[in-house]
């Protein structure tokens, strides 16, 4: 087998490789005489078949099989010989005057990963910001939480409803006395005041009493989802069984126990955990952000092409899509175009922090357990209907690509905690509001090069769009994962989703929440 | 089979197929093959028919007619076609790739 290096430019590289005709062959009769006790054949007693029988019978697939096997091996040996490590698939060509019985010449074409230093993390500095939560907070949603518990007491038959009551009504809608679909309804619950109804439905039973009958008429709105009512009058027959007061709802020790918990105590932390669990989320994206931007500030490497193209045109199709959805198609699209460098910049960015988490993992031994790709797996096939959920564990088994694909975030997620565990964590404790602001701000940095064209009162809207379209990256990635298009090469593995899970925080927050409490365990017991 | 336009087509009627089996492909050791020919086939137009089709020398015919077996279906017996096999030996040197049909 001849190998010689053809290209070598940048990251890209090109090997022409020669395959002698003997080593197929050979490779062809091993493999004659491996199947040849197994053939059958009528005329002939299992495996007695004379071997150039099976030749002339199974000739030619054995030798496309020989072939493909040779090819595979001589690109791998490109590999190890060169000590390569391939960006992407690399692309593999057979020369085309190629037939049975001649050398093959192969043509493989590859990129390959640039050579990362990984990168000193004993000095980095992190900025926690911590939103503390108050017990004014916590009472609020307290008090939330009895709000949406409302009850209602029967009241008197001689109550007339005022404003915050609740009826029970029946009614029968008629449009020109005619009475029209979904306009009738038996022991309907009504608040008034709540404006659930049509507006000027509620108001007109203001005063109504047990046992009144009434009848109304009010005029739909304009936007009225129901197209044949939109903007018509209608009158509607009213009977009120029942008028009831709200009785308020006391925080207090049963109100807990309603909740099915022990004691008002209990619920107050539980509140304050959820409270807390938001904020962390924040706070995550926050410190993840800025660790990236540490270290995208600190390297500057090449990075293969392909793999940002390929980035890029996810993006970019993500992008499509939602100029598509906008009202104005073609304006968006113009807005889009217009911005088309900075994506590719965003793009590269992605790829470049890809590529230094999964090298700093890599050196630093981040992995991901079985079982946490076990838990993984579940959590994807959840969305599937469950007879689907079968196939789909069994496709991620067997597809090395989807499993990499789910992987890929996890791992991403370990590597960050990994970081922040050796980086010195300053907390900070500030408000939501300003941790809300300084995640913004910094996605204005981030998008330095962006806003460059936009004024800067325009600069808030673009970030504030861009983060969007972040978001939606986010929600769109993962999906896309779960799929497993296998579009993504494996290499990819924690390719930059950095910006996409930012603003996703309260989606990804429970995933994150698992792996950040396992990983700092894994991690102890390493220690 | 570049000559088969002047091959007198009544060969074809003779030689029906080569027949390969385990115990024919022992044959070849004796410079022989089998074919399956024609119910009707002589001796003389079989190696008539060999000599020319494959272009070769043929010394000697043997033929056999194999019965057909009696099976029975829905218990009515019934007989299996007979097969005449010609176990053709050729002029030393000689041989016939049998595997590439007729």
């Amino acid at each position: 087998m001849q190998i010689s290096e053809t290209k070598n430019d940048g990251l890209a590289r090109a090997y022409a490789v020669t395959i002698p005709a003997s080593e197929i062959d050979s490779r062809v009769n091993d493999e004659i005489k491996r199947i040849a006790p197994q053939v059958r054949m009528p005329g002939f007693r299992p495996g007695k078949v004379p071997a150039n029988l099976v030749k002339k019978m199974h000739g030619e697939a054995i030798h496309a099989d020989a072939l493909q096997k040779a090819v595979r091996e001589s690109v791998d040996k490109v590999m190890t010989e060169n000590k390569l490590r391939p960006a992407m698939q690399p692309s593999v060509t057979l020369g085309e005057s190629y037939e049975q019985g001649k050398d093959a010449e192969v043509t493989v074409e590859l990129e390959v990963l640039p050579e990362i230093e990984a990168p000193e993390l004993d000095g980095l500095k992190l900025e926690k910001l911590v939103v503390p939560v108050t017990d004014a907070q916590v009472d609020e949603a307290l008090e939330k939480l009895a709000e949406q518990q409302k009850s209602f007491k029967k009241a008197a038959k001689t109550k007339k409803a005022a404003e915050g009551d609740q009826l029970i009504i029946d009614f029968v809608g008629k449009l020109d006395g005619v009475e029209f679909d979904g306009g009738k309804a038996e022991d309907a619950a009504l608040e008034i005041g709540s404006g659930r109804f049509i507006p000027g439905f509620e108001e007109q039973l203001v005063g109504a009493k047990t046992g009144d009958e009434k009848t109304i008429t009010v005029t739909f709105p304009e936007d009225y989802p129901a197209e044949n009512l939109k903007g018509k009058e209608a009158t509607f027959d009213i009977t009120v069984k029942e008028v009831k007061v709200p009785s308020e709802t006391k925080i207090d020790e049963e109100f807990a126990t309603n909740l099915g918990l022990d004691s008002l105590d209990k619920l107050k932390e539980l509140l304050k955990g959820q409270l807390e669990q938001e904020t962390a989320g924040l706070t995550r994206t926050q410190m993840k952000r800025s660790l990236l931007d540490t270290l995208a500030a600190g390297h500057d490497f090449a990075v293969p092409p392909t793999m940002v193209d390929a980035e890029f045109q996810q993006i970019w199709a993500q992008l499509e899509q939602e100029a598509a959805r906008e009202e104005d198609p073609e304006a968006a699209m113009k807005e889009i175009e217009a911005e088309k460098d900075d994506y590719k910049r965003i793009a590269e960015r992605r790829v470049r922090l890809g590529l230094l988490l999964s090298e700093i993992g890599q050196k630093n031994g981040v992995e991901v357990s079985q079982q946490e790709m076990q838990m993984l797996m579940m959590q994807a096939a959840q969305q599937y209907r469950p007879e689907d959920r079968e196939r789909f564990m069994e496709y991620v088994q067997n597809e090395p690509m989807a499993a990499a694909q789910l992987r890929a975030p996890l791992y991403e997620d370990k590597v960050v905690d990994f970081l922040f565990d050796k980086a010195d964590v300053t907390e900070r404790e500030v408000t939501k509001d300003e941790l809300q602001a300084a995640i913004e701000a910094e996605e204005g940095a981030e998008a330095e090069a962006k806003p460059a064209k936009k004024k800067p009162a325009a600069k808030k809207k673009a970030a504030a769009k861009k983060a969007d379209a972040e978001g939606d990256k986010a929600a769109d990635e993962k999906p896309a994962a779960k799929k497993a298009p296998a579009k993504k090469a494996p290499a990819k593995k924690a390719a930059a989703k950095d910006e996409g899970d930012k603003k996703a925080p309260a989606k990804k927050a429970p995933a994150k929440k698992a792996a950040a409490k396992k990983a700092p365990a894994k991690k102890a017991k390493a220690d | 089979m570049a000559k088969a336009k002047e091959i007198d087509v009544r060969h074809y009627d003779v030689i029906v197929a080569p027949h390969i089996t385990e115990k024919s492909t022992l044959l070849s050791e004796n410079n022989a093959v089998i074919f399956k020919v024609s119910e009707t086939a002589t001796k003389p137009q079989i190696k008539e028919a060999v000599e020319a089709l494959f272009d070769v020398k043929v010394t000697g015919v043997n033929t056999i007619v194999q019965k057909g077996k009696v099976k029975r279906w829905k218990g009515k017996p019934y007989k299996r076609v007979d097969v005449k096999k010609a176990i053709v030996t050729l002029a030393e040197g000689q041989s016939i790739d049998v595997t590439s049909g007729i």
